[in-house]
């Protein structure tokens, strides 16, 4: 009974906490993807946005030209795939996951662009975010989030194996009695 | 009829008449002559005190204004010149594709930074602002340890430029160090109201508050009319030009 109740308020976690995850990584993507000022929706205003990404991927100081570009262009591409793949709950531990790391690397940027004392743009959510404490606090927590998601997606997983394993088992014990 | 009208005394008055002009005006062309350098140079140190100080670089029309709010003593901004805006002058600028101006937004953190400031307004008002600008950043670090802007500004402009310079600094030379700062240097709005240049840089100012700037560098660019997110922090050339680029070809 105990384990029917632990196992359905972890099911409401996950459930809730993939939906938010999946709208921030939404809305994410959206804000690095918005055209800039009042112009259009179209391919050259979105690439307006994906080059003034990349400059906020620059101002970190970390990539050479290419390498930025690359990742300018693909970054919010992969953060709106993500966003849809956590909120259609499909795989959740990999989803989970691959959320995780991707969150911790841009934990692990941030504290050094921090540490280096480098006044720069955040770039989370599209422009016009100052990095600091607030911003390395949010990440942080939004980090720990994800590895609850990811640990509990695994312990869940885990539970329905062995469950799925202890089922045919318990089923097969009669008939070896018989 | 003809020979009625024909009077030798009559023609004699017309000569008289004629030379006494001629004369009159090669005297007064010469006094013209005489007194016009002394007016003209009064005219120009006049106008240097009243001039704007044109901090400006490029087409005035061109698609791109680009404005970057410096710290003359920040390290950062020292790197956006060195590694970005160096590259971008000689090329986007002066092909009228960007309109760039510098803003002053010295911080209050750096203590020769102002008085850096003060010296590029004033070479600004002479129309000497890009050599003087560039021998600051090329020399951020030598006169970021003693002061010692003066040394530079002379070396980067000519002698008679810098003497009107120099003239535009009277009153400014109350050098702002760690241990004494005047009203201007301790990050409050107000004025050194010895040194008029100080007017233009708080205008700059004002303008960051607006935007509203909190670091340096930062740009802010507005492409036809439409002023986009502001960028704090530093970006390379290439990064830079991909994003003019894919401003234009919009």
């Amino acid at each position: 009974m105990m384990n029917e109740t632990r196992g359905t308020s972890r099911r409401i976690f996950l459930l809730i906490a993939r939906l938010a995850l999946g709208v921030m990584f939404l809305f994410a993507a959206y804000a690095k993807l918005k055209p800039q000022a009042a112009m259009p929706w179209s391919i050259a205003s979105v690439k307006i946005s994906l080059s003034m990404f990349a400059m906020q991927v620059d101002s970190y100081q970390l990539l050479p030209a290419q390498a930025v570009t690359l990742v300018a262009h693909w970054l919010p591409f992969v953060e709106l795939v993500l966003g849809l793949w956590l909120l259609s709950g499909l795989w959740l531990r990999f989803s989970s996951l691959a959320t995780t790391l991707l969150l911790g690397g841009f934990f692990a940027l941030m504290v050094r662009t921090y540490s280096m004392g480098l006044e720069i743009n955040c770039g989370c959510f599209g422009p016009g975010e100052q990095l600091g404490k607030k911003t390395l606090l949010r990440d942080g927590s939004l980090l720990a989030f994800s590895l609850a998601v990811t640990i509990c997606a695994f312990l869940a997983n885990q539970r329905r194996d062995n469950t799925a394993t202890s089922v045919p088992a318990a089923a097969s014990q009669p008939q070896r009695a018989n | 009829m003809i020979r009625r009208n024909f009077h030798p005394f009559r023609w004699l008055n017309l000569c008289r008449f004629a030379s006494v002009a001629w004369l009159t005006l090669i005297c007064g062309a010469g006094t013209v002559a005489q007194t016009q350098p002394r007016a003209q140079s009064k005219a120009v140190s006049n106008s240097d005190a009243t001039a704007l100080p044109v901090k400006s670089l490029g087409n005035r029309n061109a698609p791109i204004t680009m404005e970057v709010f410096s710290d003359y003593q920040c390290p950062s901004c020292g790197n956006f010149f060195e590694n970005s805006l160096k590259y971008m002058i000689p090329d986007m600028v002066a092909n009228g594709q960007v309109y760039f101006i510098h803003r002053d937004f010295p911080l209050p953190m750096h203590p020769y930074s102002y008085m850096a400031a003060r010296w590029a307004n004033a070479a600004a008002k002479i129309g000497k602002f890009e050599i003087v600008d560039a021998a600051l950043w090329d020399n951020q670090q030598a006169w970021s340890a003693d002061g010692n802007i003066e040394k530079f500004v002379a070396v980067a402009v000519a002698p008679a430029d810098f003497k009107r310079i120099k003239r535009l600094m009277e009153g400014c030379e109350s050098n702002p160090n760690a241990a004494v700062k005047p009203a201007a240097f301790s990050g409050t709005a107000q004025t050194d109201h010895g040194c008029p240049l100080d007017a233009y840089i708080e205008q700059d100012k004002q303008l960051a508050k607006q935007i509203p700037v909190t670091q340096t560098p930062t740009t802010v660019i507005t492409y036809k009319g439409q002023r986009l997110q502001a960028m704090p922090g530093f970006v390379t050339w290439p990064i830079l030009k991909q994003f003019l680029n894919s401003l234009l070809s919009q």
